[in-house]
């Protein structure tokens, strides 16, 4: 890339607003995931119309392009894989519009997921997706990579909760799709869009559905002497038809190492735990609270105990969402899966997932959406320790092989960026890969957007790619 | 009318055996799509076929559009070429359930109200209380996009739907999502299906999650001497705590339609309704009624009332088949679907009942409260052709959505063939996404031989 190309971003975005020292790209050289690549350059777009005049200038130098909000995202869809610009978003966080009426909100990309919902506390009102980063990541984000957590079992992934978006296509056209109603006629792109990764246009404003929040909540926090009475009670928990709001599962090891860190009263002499929460109605909420505990004394739970008031509730969830965080303090360096299974195939999943740890003689720890089939098993490692590290990425492959064969997907939540786009043929047909290479190239017909994400690009298929060299502690999800 | 090339009739035949191609006059009449008939209906067994007739099509130059139970096939503008109809009836199995995953795989030909049977033995069902319930198949409720009063809790089709197995107009196998509740690999490519009539691949097996059927339910009915007490009364509830399964606005006309038999007797019809259902454990019920009460009082309600269970049973399927009932009572009924913010419900049921007065046309409206609207103009009475003050008010219909407050967005779901001139009358004007909708179609149907003409932008 030429130098010529930093002095027109200057030109356009003013000298602050572009970062291309090493010291300053090595910073934007990753991600939450273990991989790494190294941009030309960092830009700080403050407005749509500097996102397009970006992208113009990116096509006259034929540059890469890759879109970044917090830079928490686990599969490497913020790296800049080809170099190129990384267009980063934390200077487009204003929320433009809290229209309470038409329970909506109009935000730029950079707005943090936890900003949006604190903004609107004071009308009762919450985004719903709630990525086990919200205090980090962003909206943006959020869109490209259609994220969950915990509470989208109720109430659905970012997809279900965006009616409208301002795109800045590959070619610096601004286009609109959607708006605040909740259909458009036509074909529906903006379902098409979100989970796209960043490869098919930036996302430069966004509008979301604002929820009400809930009359009642009870967190319950059941404890399990046993793994196999701990799934088999979520699986019940579903066949019955109880739809908590969320249902989460930490396994031994890992509340262990939860309750060193921050004392959120797990037992931790016990084989797992389920947080469970129900919300809604008081009336809903007693009864489905009562049929849960019903089923997990059932399935021989030691201890079912609900959350006395918010401060425990919060420690609880605290719990869950810092789990990440806790495993920094025994391992130096950990890979995080994102399998999804069919509910019902949990417990022998979890069976299988022991299994691979002896075989490849890793500490795998469980911590996961229970509720949804979605897996995050979490594998320790030592990065000095290249030996243990291709075992780490072989038992990581044969985690996502059983999570295949059971019916299952590759990822629940985290995307497939540059981590799994080589494991795709396990799920899609050459076919099937063909179609959505066309379906990007109508959109990014160049390929300079996001390049060698999502999609195989066909040196290794079939593998979870091994990254050159993970280097930095990993941030908490 | 513009007759179809000549189709050769024999390879046809080779791919999907001579029983299952069809020329009989009343089976092509059935599959007409907007004053156009096909030259032959061809019934596929499988996927490998239809991705034969596809590709076979794609090198005739023939055009295709895949049918179910014939019920929508008015929806869309007028196609510009059709020569075969490929009737997926055959395909009506049901792949794969997992009640104890709430999981659902079925082919596009099973018929609505089979698989609400299937899943009620299972105590689940799908929320899809969709119009011509008797005889609509999946494959035709997920190309239209069909709307269910049930979208107030569960969404449309988009969010229950978890993947798709498809094959493009040139013939290819493909698919996309996958069974699983929750999933974000690769690009969500059977969401571009829902709504697309056809348009840019033929549904071969759509993946459900599925939900369970709640222990009990009320239905209570509100009335209001004016539209905004009935939009401000919606308004309310959806800002409220309450949680109801079915939030419906009713203008007079649809009130009279939908209150119509016996319980007529008990209901003042001809004032704007609001129909709220709750379902759940029954303590959930009851407290929705004293709720909604209260709300209705405080909203000035003219009255409140819980409809016993056989009444419920009759309101909620007259919604249910709401568009149906309109296009019998009249043919030459003008039915647009709009998606509004829900704000603008008030203002924008006003503006088109200015429009309607304007041309002496009769105004029924079924709202959504979520912010889908059936708008319907009809002839003040019974006439024996469409009347000419018809096709003005389209274009205000589609002047009125457009205005940055109404956040509205318009289609021209049903009127008379005649009035389908060009892409514009049903599709609006031109916007400035239909250029990457064009792209899309150009990526899954190259050569235009699925349902060329039928879609937004004339695509």
């Amino acid at each position: 890339m030429q130098p010529q190309l930093i002095r027109d971003l200057e030109a356009l975005l003013g000298p602050k607003a572009v970062l291309s020292a090493p010291e300053d790209l090595m910073l934007y050289e990753y991600d939450g995931s273990v991989e790494l690549g190294s941009p030309r350059c960092i830009v700080f777009p403050t407005s749509t119309r500097d996102v397009a005049e970006i992208v113009r200038l990116a096509n006259r130098y034929e540059t890469p392009i890759v879109g970044r909000g917090a830079g928490t995202g686990l599969s490497g869809g913020a790296i800049a894989r080809s170099g190129g610009i990384v267009v980063a978003f934390p200077r487009m966080n204003r929320i433009l519009e809290v229209d309470a009426a038409n329970l909506r909100a109009v935000v730029q990309p950079g707005v943090v997921n936890l900003d949006l919902s604190r903004a609107v506390e004071h009308l009762g009102l919450y985004f719903a997706p709630d990525p086990s980063s919200q205090k980090s990541c962003t909206i943006g984000g959020n869109v490209s990579e259609n994220s969950g957590g915990p509470h989208t079992l109720a109430y659905g992934v970012t997809s279900n909760h965006v009616t409208g978006l301002e795109l800045a296509l590959p070619d610096g056209e601004i286009v609109r799709i959607g708006g605040k109603s909740i259909e458009t006629s036509g074909y529906d792109l903006r379902g098409l869009l979100v989970g796209s990764e960043g490869t098919l246009a930036l996302v430069t404003e966004i509008t979301v559905r604002l929820m009400r929040k809930p009359e009642a909540v009870k967190t319950l926090l059941a404890v399990y002497d046993t793994l196999d009475d701990t799934t088999e009670s979520v699986v019940e928990i579903t066949v019955r038809a109880i739809t908590p709001a969320a249902c989460e599962m930490l396994d031994g090891f890992t509340l262990r190492a939860v309750e060193d860190y921050v004392h959120a009263g797990f037992p931790k002499d016990c084989a797992a735990v389920l947080l469970i929460e129900v919300e809604g109605l008081t009336e809903a909420v007693e009864a489905q609270a009562a049929e849960i505990t019903e089923v997990c004394r059932q399935h021989r739970a030691r201890e079912v105990r609900a959350a006395r008031n918010d401060q425990e509730r919060n420690l609880l969830w605290r719990g869950r969402k810092e789990a990440f965080g806790a495993m920094g303090r025994i391992s130096p360096m950990y890979y995080v899966q994102d399998g999804v299974i069919p509910r019902t195939r949990l417990p022998e999943t979890l069976r299988r997932i022991e299994e691979i740890s002896r075989k490849y003689d890793l500490q795998i720890g469980n911590i996961f959406h229970a509720g949804d089939g979605n897996l995050h098993p979490l594998i320790l490692f030592d990065e000095r320790d290249r030996a243990q590290f291709a075992r780490v990425v072989a038992a990581g492959g044969e985690i996502m092989r059983h999570c295949v064969e059971v019916g299952g997907a590759l990822t629940g939540e985290h995307g497939i960026g540059m981590e799994k786009n080589e494991l795709m043929p396990l799920i899609f047909t050459p076919d099937d890969l063909a179609l959505m290479e066309r379906v990007r190239a109508a959109f990014n017909p160049g390929g300079r957007l996001n390049p060698g994400k999502v999609l195989p690009m066909g040196k290794a298929c079939g593998e979870i790619r091994v990254p050159p060299m993970p280097t930095s502690a990993t941030i908490p999800t | 009318m513009s007759r179809s090339a000549q189709v050769p009739f024999a390879r046809l035949e080779e791919i999907a055996g001579s029983a299952s191609v069809v020329t009989d006059a009343a089976e092509i009449a059935a599959r007409e799509v907007c004053g156009i008939q096909p030259s032959v209906v061809v019934r596929p067994a499988d996927t490998v076929q239809i991705a034969e007739i596809l590709r076979f099509a794609a090198i005739e130059k023939l055009a295709v559009i895949p049918t179910g139970g014939c019920t929508k096939l008015g929806i869309g503008s007028r196609p510009t070429r059709y020569d075969i109809a490929l009737d997926l009836s055959r395909m009506n199995r049901m792949l794969a359930y997992d009640p104890h995953d709430l999981t659902l795989g079925v082919e596009p030909g099973v018929r609505i109200e089979d698989l609400l049977h299937a899943l009620a033995q299972e105590k689940q069902f799908l929320p899809l209380a969709v119009p011509f319930l008797d005889r609509a198949t999946i494959g035709g409720i997920v190309a239209t996009n069909s709307s269910s009063p049930l979208r107030h809790a569960y969404g449309g089709v988009r969010d229950f739907c978890l993947g798709m197995e498809f094959v493009t107009g040139e013939g290819a196998q493909a698919k996309s999502g996958g069974r699983v509740v929750k999933n974000v690999t690769g690009y969500d490519l059977h969401k571009l299906l829902i709504g697309s009539l056809g348009t840019l691949a033929v549904i071969t097996r759509v993946n459900f999650r599925t939900f369970p059927m709640t222990h009990a339910q009320g239905t209570f009915v509100a009335t209001f001497s004016a539209a905004e007490s009935a939009c401000d009364f919606c308004r309310v509830v959806s800002h409220s705590v309450l949680t109801p399964q079915i939030l419906e606005i009713a203008n007079p006309g649809a009130a009279a339609l939908l209150f119509s038999g016996e319980i007529s007797a008990r209901l003042e019809p001809r004032t704007w309704t609001v129909i709220v259902s709750a379902a759940g454990h029954p303590a959930v019920v009851k407290r929705h009624e004293r709720d909604l009460a209260q709300l209705a009082g405080t909203a000035n309600a003219d009255e409140f009332l819980p409809l016993t269970d056989s009444e419920s049973h009759s309101v909620l399927a007259q919604i249910r088949e709401f568009p149906r009932l309109m296009k019998e009572r009249d043919p030459f009924a003008a039915i647009f679907r709009i998606s509004a913010a829900p704000g603008a419900m008030a203002p924008l049921l006003g503006r088109l009942r200015v429009l309607a007065a304007k041309r002496e046309l009769d105004f029924v409206a079924l709202a959504r409260a979520s912010g889908i609207l059936y708008a319907v103009f009809l002839p003040q009475r019974q006439m024996a052709a469409p009347p000419s003050s018809m096709p003005g008010i389209f274009e205000e219909v589609f002047l009125a959505c457009g205005q940055p407050e109404m956040q509205a967005s318009a289609m021209l779901e049903w009127c008379p063939a005649e009035f389908k001139t060009s892409a514009e009358v049903v599709w609006g004007p031109s916007r400035p996404d239909f250029e990457l909708m064009r792209r899309v179609k150009h990526s899954f149907d190259p050569q235009s031989v699925l349902a060329p003409g039928r879609f937004a932008g004339g695509i």
